[in-house]
């Protein structure tokens, strides 16, 4: 479609020319911005302001702004046009005029010189303020209502953990997340009840902790959302601060620092009083003390049964280790109770006849061994082997008289006191436990054993936890070196301060871990009773 | 003017910044509280106080440097301490947070008061370099002097093609009025030349940045013109390649004077995010205290 505009301008004389332009286009485009066909210079005309575009009856001008345009003095949003229409958009004017011939149709355009200098310097003199319209304070405000929904708005649809201070520890996520679980009360601290709840505190709040304690509540000491994770205070200064410098009085050493200012060892043992029936009570010694001695009634040498050569054993020659005898209980802290049956017997077989290996006396009751011997020898001369009794000739299928059973019997009693004789004074029992002559039937007592199962009651040690490549059991125990059972083969604290030093780590060599008190101690201790 | 920001007063506020910052690195380094270090020691709580009064201290800079009338120090002095302990602020926080984050409002609060310092770093590095920048662009003129030029090119070109045809005259009109620069803030930050020109014959506008288009075609004409013609053509080229230098010289002026400015647009912005942030993160320790 071909379309003339018609432009019109104010000559200096002040008269008026014009000049013409032809375009072929299938529309006019009106507006402010410069890549309109009609270019405005003026502010009230919207970018894409209006296009003229052929219609149903010739041409017609639609608007997308919201003044629309002035078509005749009516502002319309779009509008047929015929010859003699005047069009306005701000203080612009524009005719529809007679095309001459060759044109569908024609318009005039008078620019405003004024109009056009303005235009030109307030595109860019004017300072432009603000990003896509957004002045600093708009944009201020908006990014604060964001963070405020951020921080109030969003935490109460999606969960509060966006107001954590730090992870929830993984023992406590049987909360669910519900915060109110142990913060009951907005503002206000964690109340000792919260803990109450699911953890048992009787043994918190026993004295003398709980002297100590007084008002202190528990979230004081055990803290939540940390990094790292911190619910028990490992810290140096939960003990130290009062042991530091313990009053004379208290009768108990200062305890400030693994590394140079902790007292020696005390080893509890087991000590056996009177003879039979034996009591036992548990004593407390310096480690360091000489000749110090754990009388467990045992006899037993470890230097013989780890020599490196081996040792003689029913499976031929064989290097005994330590793990086959003390093997940690299931949580790895402590080593399960030797026990005979487990792990003596392959080797110690209580077997009392060369001819019959396989038959063994009971271990741990003397009447009991002496029982057996003598039922199996009166078996063995009365009912399975009757010729063993005597050379006296009978009758096949006659019965023993009774005169020959009670020599039987008797002859059995005495075969089986022989033997166990034997057993208790030369071969078995003697060789791990001391055995004395009574009177009575029986006339053997073998001393009762009883191992010391913990000899620091009042730490925490866990075998697992050192089960490290750098740590073998000789090491610490050196009980290859042992020859007697009186041996307390317990480490000194010379011993663990090869590898563990103070609780500052700046105060230990390369070598040393820190270690603060609770790392062998409990604060909260429990009563260890019998222990001293 | 710039460089003395800096060094205000023999750097008076460096120094006490340095101080403040070295005492909080000590009392850090020498505190040995019972839990991993964070917010909620005593030294946490004192560092996270003094991180907050800070806040508010470095915000209310933005009030005492509009309060003309004020005699509590001078603005230069406010801004060199606003710069220093705006930086110094970023090592008392850090250690506040005993160097904890997380996917948490806390942290949110931290990484915008980060932000915020970075954006004001990017201010200092401006308001030092662009000044200097900006008056060596000018060239000793002002920007309405530059303005005043480029109307006066505009006039005089109109009145060259005066003398020729319509055609010419149009073609003028149009390279005047679709002349465009920095209009958006966008186009000043890149001082792109958004100019084109509806060349005679063509019903739409084509680019002409640096005048090109125009130029090109003045060109063209002139090769076919007679010798009156292509003389007065030629005085026209010569007005426009003049107008492409100072519309470029122009367009550097709008891109320093917004790079001036545009960095506040973060800044401010995000000082009032900050603000939010740090009442929430304050509000949400004590809710959940």
């Amino acid at each position: 479609m071909a379309y003339l505009i018609r432009f019109i301008s104010r000559n200096a004389a002040g008269g008026s020319e014009h000049h013409d332009r032809r375009i072929e286009t299938s529309r006019i485009t009106i507006g402010r911005s410069t890549d309109q066909v009609l270019h405005l210079k003026d502010r009230r005309a919207r970018l894409e302001h209006a296009v003229i575009e052929p219609g149903d009856n010739g041409a017609r001008i639609t608007s997308s702004a919201i003044a629309g345009v002035t078509v005749n003095g009516k502002s319309q949003r779009d509008a047929n046009l015929t010859v003699g229409d005047v069009i306005e958009v701000g203080a612009n004017i524009i005719r529809v005029i007679e095309p001459p011939t060759g044109y569908e149709f024609a318009i005039s355009f008078e620019l405003s010189e004024e109009a056009a200098e303005e235009q030109l310097m307030s595109s860019w003199s004017t300072p432009t303020t603000g990003l896509g319209g957004f002045g600093k304070r708009k944009l201020s405000w908006a990014l604060a209502a964001i963070v405020i929904v951020f921080g109030f708005a969003i935490p109460k649809l999606i969960g509060e953990t966006f107001l954590q201070a730090g992870p929830l520890h993984s023992v406590h996520q049987g909360t669910s997340g519900d915060c109110k679980s142990c913060h009951v009360t907005a503002f206000e601290r964690v109340p000792d009840a919260a803990c109450i709840d699911c953890h048992t505190v009787n043994r918190h709040t026993a004295p003398p902790q709980s002297a100590v304690l007084g008002e202190t509540r528990c979230a004081s000491c055990h803290l939540e959302h940390n990094e790292p994770a911190q619910l028990i205070n490992q810290h140096q200064g939960l003990c130290a601060d009062c042991h530091a410098d313990v009053p004379a009085s208290a009768a108990l050493p200062n305890a400030a620092d693994f590394l140079d200012d902790h007292p020696g060892f005390q080893v509890a043992l087991q000590r056996p009083t009177g003879n039979d029936p034996v009591d036992w009570h548990i004593e407390r010694f310096e480690l360091a003390a000489p000749g110090l001695e754990d009388l467990s009634n045992l006899k037993f040498d470890h230097r013989v049964h780890l020599d490196p050569d081996g040792i003689v054993t029913p499976d031929g020659n064989r290097v005994l280790a330590c793990a086959e005898c003390h093997t940690p209980d299931p949580g790895g802290a402590r080593m399960q109770p030797i026990a005979m049956d487990q792990h003596c017997s392959g080797c110690h077989t209580l077997a009392f006849d060369a001819d019959d290996p396989s038959r063994t006396v009971p271990h741990g009751d003397a009447n009991a061994v002496v029982q057996t011997l003598v039922e199996y020898y009166s078996a063995r001369l009365l009912g399975a082997d009757p010729d063993e009794v005597g050379q006296r000739l009978r009758r096949p299928g006659q019965a023993l008289t009774r005169a020959d059973r009670d020599r039987a019997a008797a002859e059995a009693r005495t075969k089986a006191l022989e033997i166990a004789e034997d057993l208790f004074e030369r071969r078995a029992c003697v060789t791990c436990h001391t055995v004395t002559q009574t009177d009575g039937e029986v006339p053997w007592h073998v001393q009762p054993v009883r191992l010391t199962q913990v000899f620091f009651p009042h730490a925490n040690f866990s075998h697992a936890a050192h089960a490290t490549e750098v740590s073998s059991c000789d090491g610490c125990h050196n009980a290859s070196q042992s020859d007697a059972a009186t041996d307390v083969l317990i480490p000194d604290i010379d011993s663990c301060r090869s590898c563990h030093g103070s609780g500052d780590a700046r105060r230990n060599a390369s070598t040393q871990v820190p270690s603060t008190c609770v790392m062998c101690h409990s604060f909260h201790a429990e009563a260890r009773e019998p222990y001293p | 003017m710039q460089a003395s920001i800096l060094a205000f007063k023999q750097r008076r506020y460096l120094w006490a910044a340095l101080l403040l910052v070295i005492v909080c690195l000590l009392a850090y380094w020498f505190d040995d509280p019972q839990e991993p270090a964070n917010g909620g020691t005593v030294l946490g709580y004192t560092l996270g106080t003094l991180g907050a009064l800070m806040i508010a201290w470095l915000t209310w800079y933005g009030v005492r440097k509009r309060r003309y009338s004020s005699t509590s120090g001078s603005v230069q002095g406010w801004l060199s301490a606003h710069v220093y302990f705006g930086l110094a602020l970023l090592v008392i926080v850090l250690l506040h947070t005993g160097f904890q984050f997380g996917w948490n409002i806390h942290t949110l609060a931290f990484v915008i008061m980060v932000l915020v310092i970075v954006s004001g770093l990017y201010g200092v590095y401006i308001y030092r370099q662009y000044p200097h920048r900006l008056s060596e662009n000018r060239g000793g003129a002002s920007r309405s002097d530059l303005l005043d030029e480029l109307d006066d090119i505009d006039r005089r070109s109109r009145r060259v093609a005066a003398r020729l045809t319509p055609e010419y005259q149009a073609f003028v009109t149009s390279g005047i009025q679709r002349t465009e620069l920095g209009s958006t803030l966008w186009q000043r930050l890149q001082n792109a030349d958004r100019s084109r020109i509806q060349l005679p014959g063509s019903a739409t506008a084509v680019d002409n940045k640096g005048q090109e288009a125009a130029m090109d075609w003045l060109a063209e004409q002139q090769s076919r013109a007679d010798a009156d013609t292509a003389a007065t053509i030629a005085e026209l080229s010569a007005l426009l390649r003049n107008k492409r230098k100072l519309l470029r010289q122009v367009g550097e002026d709008l891109r320093l004077q917004a790079g001036l400015e545009i960095w506040l647009y973060a800044h401010v912005p995000l000082t009032a995010a900050l603000l939010m942030a740090l009442l929430a993160h304050i509000v949400s320790v004590f809710l959940y205290w």
